[in-house]
Parts: C-alpha cells; sequence; structure tokens
C-alpha cells in the first residue's frame, strides 16, 4: 500500500496539490522570478504597488472575458467570435452614442452582444452545428458587420456628453484599505466560518487559517500594502465573484456542469440542457459588448480591427486556467490566474526591456506545457483509479482496509479540480 | 456441446496466475485454467472476481505478478499487447472498438502495413475469411451504420484476420438479441471446429452451458470450479459465481409476487395512448395501473427503446398522449421528469451517469430543486446525507460517495442511476435493460428493487431482452414487434417460449391478457404482422445526430 495513506500523516488539502492548484504555483514562480530578475537589474521593485496595480488593471479586459468564456468552455461549447463581438459593440456604443446619448448607446451595446450570443446559441444548440463552426463564422461576419458599421474608419467618441459618459463608466480609482489588514480578517473568517461548521477548533482546515489570519492581522499596522484600484478592477471582482459563486454553490452551476460533462445524461435528469448552454453564449456575447465599450473608453476611440485575436487570448487564459475544451471542468478563479499569469509576462517583458520579440514564443510554449501538465495529471489521476478499479475488494475479506481511503482521496481531487469555482 | 474434444498439449496454460497492483490489492490469487486448441473454454465470475485482470494479463496489457503462462508449450511473458497479438491472443471487448468511419474491410485490415487503403489482394482475403466465418458482411458498409451484432461479427473477423489462434471474447452477446446471439454461437462453433481457440466470458449461464467444452468459475481472484461442461449444471455455477443459492430463490420469489399483483381496480398511473414516434414506434397505447409491473418483450431493434424513450418524452418527433396519473405530460424530458416519470436508460455510463461527478452529485441531479435552499443553492449536507442512504439501501459496494461513477462496478454503478430516482418524488419507473452486464448478485439486488418500486404503488415499465427475467417479475408482458404491441399476455400465463415466437413474428396472437388498457388488439397484431413481415431487425440502430 503506498506510503500516501497512513493514517495519521497529515496530507495537502486537495485544493493546494500541485495537479489542482499548478497553475496558481506557476504564476508564483512566474512572479518571484521577474521579482529577482527586476532586483538584479537594479530596477523599481516588481511587486511593488504600482506595478501591480498596473498589472490588475491590464489584467481586466482579458480577465471579464476569460469568466464567461470559462462558462461557455464548461457547458462544453467553443465561442470565437467574441473579439468581433467585442469590437462590434465598442463601435455600436461610439456611433450611436452622438445620436441616442451615451447611456441608451451602452445598452444598445449589450444588447447587440447578448443577441450575437443568443445567434450562436441558438444555431449551436437547436440546428446543431458544431460551435467552432459556427463561432468561426459569426466571429468573420461580425467582424465584417463593424466594417460596415464604422465605414472603415476609426470612430472617435466625440467631446462632451458622450466623453463624460465613457469617463462614468471607466474613470474612477479608489485606494484600498490595507491589504494585510483585509486579508487577514477575510483568512479568520474563513476559519471561524470552519469552526462554526464542523463545531471543532482541532483540525489544520480550522487552525490554520485562525493562525495566519491572526498573524496578518498583528502584522498590519507594520505591513502596509495598498494599491489603486481602477473602476474596471471593480468590475471583474464583482462578476468573477458572482460567476465563481454560482458555478460552485448553486444549481445553475452544477445544471451547467453537468450539462458540459455529459448533456445526454443531464437531459434525461430532466435538466434543461439546450437553455443552459444558450444562456451561458448569451452571457458571453453581452460581456464581450462590455469589454468592447471599456476598451474603447480607455482609448476615446475603435478601430475596427481592434481586439482582434483577442478570443484567442481568453481560451488560452482559460486552457491554463485547466478547463477542459470537452466540458464539464473548469473554475473561473483558475482561468482568472490563467489571464494574470498571460499579463505578468507580457507586463515582465516591458519592465524587464526584454525584447518584445520573444514575447509570443515565450506564450505559446508556456500554453503547451500547461496543457500538457493538466494532461499528465489527469491521465496518471485515471490510471491511478483503474488500477483501483481493478480489485474485487470484497467487504469483509481479508486484505486491504486502507483501499477506499485513497479512493476517496483521489476522488476528491478530481471533485476539487472542478469545483473551486 | 463439444462432440470431438481437442487432446494433447493446451494452446493456453495459466498455472497459479496471481497478479498483485502496485497499490497492494490482490486481484489475482491464483488462476489455472487450460485451453485447448480448437476448444470453447467459458469464463465465469461476478463482477470484481477477477476476470477483467486475467483477461488483461492473458493479452498483455498487465504482466502477471506470479504464476507460470504458457502460450503454445513455452513459458511466456509478453512485453505489451501487441506482443500476444502478434503471438496470435485476439481480445475482443464487450464494446466492440471498431473505427466508425471507416469500411468494414478497411477495418478489418486496420494493423495491416502497406502503403495502398485497399487492395485486390485484401479483398480476396477478405472474402475467404468471410467464408471460413460463415457470415456475409458487406465488405464496403460502414462500420458505424452496422447493427451491433454485425460490429461483433466484423470484430471476429479482425480477429482472424490477424491470424488469432486464441479469440478471447468479453460478454459478446451483452447487448445482442436472441437471433444476433444465434450468429454469433454459429460462428464461435464453425471457427473452434477449424482449430481456432476461443475463451468465451459471459454472465449467461445458459449460454456457456450451451456453447463451451469447459468451464472454469473465477471467485475472489481464485479458480474455484474448472471441468467440463458436460458436468456442469446452472446449479453448480450459481453457486460457485455467487456462492450462495440465490437466483433459484429469486425466482421463486418473483413467482409469488407475479400472481399476487395489483387488483383490477388500482388505477392507472401511466396512460399512453397513440404514441408513434419517427424512430419507429407506431400507434402504441396502453396503461399502466399503481403497482404494476409490465414487462415490453421485444428483439433488438423491435422499437422497443424508441418506445421507452417516445414514453419518457424524450423523442421531439413522437405524437400521441403520455398521462400520469390523468395529467397530460408535456412531450421534453424535463417535463417528464417533473410529472414524476423516472427513467433508467440502457447505456449506463453514456446515458445515465455523469464520469465527472462525485457519487453524491450524481444522485441528487434530478431532484436538485428540492435538495436546494430557495430551489437555487444546493444543501450539499442534504445531497451527500441521500447518497449515503442510497449507498446503505441499495449495498452499493463503494469507497464512498465521494467517488466518481467508474470506479464502481457494471452493477453497482445501475444501482447508483437506481438511487438518482428512488428518493425523488417518482410515480414511473422506466427501466431499459436494467441488468445487462450486471452479475447474478447484483442483478438478484436490482430485480428485488423493481418488485419493491410496484409494492409501494408506482408503475412500472420494465425493457428486458432476458426474457425468463423479464417473467420472473413481470405482471403482465406486452411483446413487441416493429415498433407495434403485436401481443399481450399475463405473465402467469405464458413462458418464455411464447414470448419468443411472438417477438419473433412466428405466431400471431389473440391476446388473453386483461383488458386493461388493451388497444393493442389482435387486429394490431395482425397488421403488424402483413405490414412488416420480412425482417424482424430491420430498425437496429437508429441512427442518431450527434
Amino acid at each position: 500500500m503506498s506510503t500516501e495513506t497512513t493514517p495519521g500523516r497529515w496530507r495537502l488539502p486537495a485544493a493546494l496539490r500541485l495537479g489542482n492548484a499548478g497553475v496558481v504555483y506557476a504564476l508564483v514562480l512566474l512572479v518571484a522570478v521577474l521579482t529577482l530578475a527586476g532586483q538584479a537589474q537594479g530596477r523599481v521593485f516588481y511587486l511593488g504597488p504600482t506595478n501591480v496595480a498596473n498589472i490588475l488593471d491590464q489584467t481586466t479586459l482579458i480577465g471579464l472575458m476569460v469568466v464567461t468564456t470559462t462558462m461557455v468552455l464548461i457547458s462544453g461549447n467553443f465561442d470565437l467570435s467574441v473579439g468581433a463581438v467585442a469590437a462590434l459593440g465598442a463601435a455600436v456604443c461610439l456611433s450611436l452614442a452622438d445620436d441616442i446619448g451615451f447611456w441608451p448607446a451602452l445598452v444598445a451595446a449589450l444588447a447587440t452582444g447578448a443577441l450575437i450570443g443568443l445567434l450562436n446559441g441558438v444555431v449551436v444548440q437547436y440546428v446543431g452545428i458544431n460551435a467552432f463552426i459556427v463561432t468561426l463564422g459569426t466571429m468573420t461576419a461580425v467582424r465584417g458587420l463593424v466594417l460596415i458599421v464604422t465605414d472603415g474608419r476609426t470612430v472617435t467618441a466625440p467631446d462632451g456628453a458622450v466623453r463624460d459618459g465613457l469617463h462614468a463608466i471607466d474613470g474612477g480609482s479608489w485606494i484600498t484599505p490595507n491589504l494585510y489588514l483585509l486579508a487577514g480578517l477575510a483568512v479568520l473568517a474563513v476559519g471561524a466560518w470552519r469552526a462554526v461548521r464542523s463545531r471543532q477548533w482541532r483540525p489544520p482546515r480550522v487552525l490554520v487559517p485562525l493562525a495566519a489570519g491572526v498573524v496578518l492581522v498583528a502584522a498590519s499596522p507594520v505591513a502596509i500594502f495598498t494599491i489603486r484600484i481602477t473602476q474596471r478592477v471593480l468590475y471583474l471582482l464583482v462578476l468573477a465573484a458572482v460567476a465563481a459563486w454560482v458555478l460552485r454553490y448553486t444549481t445553475i452551476g452544477r445544471r451547467l456542469y453537468a450539462s458540459g460533462g455529459n448533456p445526454e445524461a443531464a437531459r434525461l435528469s430532466g435538466i434543461a440542457v439546450d437553455r443552459y448552454k444558450v444562456v451561458a453564449f448569451v452571457l458571453n456575447g453581452t460581456v464581450a459588448a462590455f469589454v468592447g465599450v471599456l476598451y474603447a473608453a480607455r482609448l476615446g476611440s475603435i478601430n475596427p480591427s481592434g481586439l482582434s485575436g483577442f478570443e484567442l487570448t481568453a481560451l488560452a487564459a482559460a486552457i491554463l486556467g485547466g478547463t477542459s475544451l470537452f466540458g464539464g471542468l473548469g473554475s473561473v478563479s483558475k482561468s482568472l490566474v490563467g489571464a494574470l499569469i498571460l499579463i505578468t509576462l507580457r507586463n515582465g517583458f516591458n519592465i524587464l526591456n526584454l525584447g518584445a520579440n520573444w514575447q509570443g514564443l515565450v506564450e505559446g510554449v508556456v500554453l503547451i506545457v500547461a496543457a500538457g501538465v493538466y494532461t499528465v495529471s489527469l491521465r496518471r489521476r485515471q490510471t491511478r483509479r483503474i488500477r483501483e478499479d481493478g480489485p474485487p475488494a470484497p467487504p469483509g475479506a481479508d486484505g486491504t482496509p486502507p483501499e477506499p481511503e485513497k479512493v476517496v482521496a483521489s476522488a476528491h481531487g478530481g471533485a476539487a479540480d472542478r469545483k473551486d469555482g | 456441446m463439444a462432440e470431438s474434444r481437442p487432446a494433447g498439449e493446451p494452446l493456453l496454460l495459466l498455472d497459479g496466475v496471481t497478479k498483485t497492483f502496485p497499490n497492494g490489492t490482490r486481484a489475482l490469487r491464483g488462476v489455472s485454467l487450460a485451453v485447448r486448441p480448437g476448444s470453447v473454454h467459458g469464463l465465469v465470475g461476478a463482477n470484481g472476481a477477477g476476470k477483467s485482470t486475467l483477461v488483461k494479463i492473458i493479452s498483455g496489457a498487465h504482466p502477471p505478478s506470479g504464476g507460470v503462462l504458457r502460450w503454445a508449450g513455452e513459458d511466456r511473458r509478453w512485453r505489451d499487447p501487441g506482443a500476444a497479438r502478434r503471438a496470435g491472443i485476439a481480445t475482443i471487448h464487450q464494446h466492440v472498438p471498431l473505427v466508425p468511419t471507416l469500411s468494414v474491410i478497411e477495418n478489418v485490415f486496420l494493423d495491416r502495413p502497406g502503403a495502398w487503403r485497399m487492395t485486390r489482394g485484401l479483398r480476396a482475403e477478405f472474402g475467404a475469411l468471410v467464408d471460413r466465418l460463415g457470415y456475409e458482411v458487406d465488405p464496403d458498409a460502414v462500420a458505424g451504420d452496422l447493427p451491433i451484432g454485425v460490429r461483433q461479427m466484423v470484430s471476429v473477423l479482425q480477429s482472424l484476420a490477424a491470424g488469432a489462434r486464441l479469440v478471447i471474447m468479453d460478454e459478446p452477446t451483452a447487448s445482442l438479441s436472441e437471433k444476433e446471439r444465434r450468429v454469433v454461437f454459429d460462428a464461435v462453433r464453425r471457427l473452434s471446429a477449424q482449430g481456432t481457440a476461443f475463451l468465451y466470458i459471459s454472465h449467461f449461464f445458459d449460454e456457456i452451458l450451451e456453447l463451451t467444452d469447459r468451464t472454469t468459475v473465477i471467485r475472489d481472484g481464485r479458480t474455484v470450479l474448472d471441468e467440463a461442461t458436460e458436468d456442469v449444471t446452472e446449479g453448480m455455477l450459481v453457486r460457485a459465481v455467487a456462492g450462495r443459492e440465490l437466483l433459484a430463490a429469486e425466482r421463486d420469489a418473483g413467482e409469488a409476487a407475479a400472481e399476487d399483483g395489483p387488483g383490477p381496480d388500482a388505477p392507472a398511473v401511466l396512460q399512453v395512448a397513440g404514441l408513434s414516434s419517427a424512430a419507429g414506434v407506431r400507434d402504441v397505447s396502453f396503461d399502466v395501473r399503481a403497482g404494476e409491473i409490465v414487462g415490453i418483450a421485444g428483439l433488438l431493434g423491435s422499437g422497443r427503446s424508441e418506445l421507452l424513450r417516445a414514453v419518457f418524452r424524450d423523442d421531439p418527433s413522437a405524437t400521441g398522449t403520455v398521462r400520469v396519473a390523468g395529467a397530460p405530460v408535456k412531450r421534453s424530458a424535463r417535463a417528464a421528469v417533473a410529472a414524476g416519470i423516472a427513467y433508467v436508460p440502457e447505456d449506463r455510463a453514456g446515458q445515465g451517469l455523469h464520469g465527472g461527478l462525485p457519487l453524491w452529485q450524481n444522485i441528487s441531479l434530478p431532484d436538485l430543486a428540492r435538495l436546494s435552499r430557495g430551489r437555487l443553492v444546493p444543501r450539499a449536507a442534504d445531497e451527500r446525507a441521500r447518497a449515503e442512504r442510497a449507498v446503505a439501501d441499495l449495498g452499493i459496494v463503494t469507497a464512498g460517495v465521494d467517488a466518481v461513477p467508474g470506479e464502481l462496478s457494471g452493477g453497482n454503478a445501475q444501482k447508483v442511476v437506481f438511487a438518482k430516482w428512488m428518493y425523488a418524488d417518482t410515480r414511473v419507473w422506466l427501466l431499459d435493460e436494467p441488468t445487462a452486464g450486471v452479475d447474478v448478485g447484483a442483478k438478484a439486488d436490482l430485480l428485488r428493487l423493481v418488485r419493491r418500486f410496484a409494492a409501494q404503488g408506482k408503475a412500472v415499465v420494465l425493457v428486458c431482452s432476458e426474457f425468463e427475467e423479464l417473467l420472473s417479475v413481470a405482471t403482465r408482458v406486452l411483446v413487441v414487434r416493429g415498433g407495434r404491441i403485436v401481443a399481450e399476455r399475463d405473465a402467469s400465463r405464458t413462458d418464455e417460449e411464447e414470448l419468443l415466437l411472438l417477438a419473433h413474428g412466428l405466431r400471431a396472437g389473440p391476446p388473453p391478457g386483461p383488458p386493461a388498457g388493451s388497444s393493442a388488439g389482435p387486429s394490431a397484431g395482425r397488421s403488424a404482422q402483413a405490414g412488416r413481415p420480412s425482417d424482424p431487425n430491420r430498425e437496429e440502430e437508429v441512427p442518431r445526430e450527434h
């Protein structure tokens, strides 16, 4: 019997193991390397408040997109059209804003995005054409539509009310309270919640967060870290939190995973599979249009070829986060970490002045390596499962009592992999 | 039964083979068997007895931990499955792995080297193989379009093409109709007479007794019975496999239950009227009363599964009405679930279970809204409690409710599918081949459950290709052929033979059964005869879009 199951030996919680949290460790490693490299070159501290705020701000657009893209992927579909839809959203908003006012124009842009999402979803689910083909088509067609709407020229937001509107949705920023204090309080709350739920103070899953919380709160008067949060980062935090909660804790999330993992079994269990999949597309289109407007808000204009290739970056981030292209598997938080990795790489190249020519090559290699790690770890997990499946395990027979424990552990890993929202 | 038993050196000899997995589990604790050239050797054992591991060792997928594997007189140890295959061991798995988009002949010669896809030489060779097999297959038919029985024969051809001297067949008939079974049997007999040996694995004792020369039973990784088949009885097999007298007792209980079925005044829970569908269901009407188990007897391709699917309202092309307790059910699976219809599909892994979700989430899925706060936020504790209860109630052998379905044996996985509906507000059970590919013990458990549902006053519709099993639980039997109900029989007043004749269309039956809901009278039976006289298996495998 393997040493893993030796009773009494403390094991890393499933959520922190390499197969599940690999992407987080990759980000930590990347940041550490960049920080050390920055120090060695005598540059500004990489993890300083300004740069951290920058990275967050730069991650927002791709981050917003990856949240709903992950949902589409979980539902077992695929959406290539979001880059074009984002450009169309921006074009619609800026073109109409002068005539009908900014806010109605924003609503029109979001509705356009939702409508294209609906079209994608209906054609994929009810006509039954493969999502890759359908969204490849809408990607091309919508990009054409952008050219028609803009007449092939860059559309610039006129001064006055429209600029004010753009500023209203993307101008604000706030200084956060001390993040050490916030983190400490959050961790304490988690520990307290677990203690109340399980009515126990002893297990490490209660003690570790409580201790960490106390340390952080105690250190907070000395260790101070505050950053400037822009308005768009706030959008990202809210959307990601809501999406993660819905996926992790609600029937909607459960049914979305079920619909993506095995649509047939889900339908026969009475789930409106088609509806869930279509709604994922609609959300994706809506968020894409909003991302487009945010993009235009910063620039004050939209170029008809703007945001090209955006959909691929979003997919790359989701894949880095371990989302399966076959549905039923994925998590918003890990996809976001995937987005952070991509942005950190770009940011690092800038900060360290490492020749932007290498950037694409490195990003591509990172993507393939990440996908390779996931595939291999999944395969190893499955082989282990098959080995455990083979034996008869007669109840009460002589032999192998620790066996079931191990199965639970590996199954738990599988569940956590999918379910940490 | 074998007339001439070939003597001499065994082709394959296993002596005291053991297998211990790296994690310490002992899957095999000493299996011995000898397969002689040209013999058909039966291998029987419950799920988890070690059959699969044994097959993997013989076919080179796993190395044995101990013991002797002697092939054609030499001690061998396969480096990989390819080595075993080259030496002449072919394995035909239950789920026939053909390339669905290639033609039959391309599948048969898939591993043939050479630059050209199809040569005249290969065609000639294909012809020769077909002659050896004695079964005509169109070499240019696309494999994916063929019924499962024919695909089975294609994989037999494949193993012949590879020059196999020993063919291992793992549950070859589990999803075949009686007629297709006959074809497989004939092929096996014919080839064994030509000198090919077979290791034939089956849950069906009658097959083992009919087809094989020698029978080996393994239990808990050990050989517990190894005798010439002519000296073996069904009772011996049951005792050897299960270690207890089981099926016989079940049957007695079943007959008793069938006799005291529901009274004729029990209310009709499920009413089906004028149901037709593009998938081949034609004007089917029947009622099922509370506490009644209605068996659907039909051959593969008779429309029995399509009928069940249409009753579950999952066929968008269906016309006609389905009522549960008098209220019509709209045409969607969702409406059917809401109305209290439970559906246990034929394909457990593909249609019944989510491989990625742990058991507790699988079990709660159809009834998730009721287990949630405000129908929105599932209460995980309640879901787990329900799953724990199911594990205890049904005796599901599992490491825990966090296991995923893939870790369970067939019978236990099927119990999980049952559990999905047992605690929901279910009034009607539609069961499609619930005991296919399940070992004896689990089969008895499942049949007992089906009876329990009826005793609780549910309406049960049961499709089962084992007519004997069907008769052991059903109160009434509807015979389906060509998508129609061609006959209706009281279970206590018919037998397996009559059902077979009816299902094959060899006898048109004036149904003497009770009048309840029998719109399928003699005329329906005859018109079905007249309308579709030729081929009962015409509709095998209705193509489905993906």
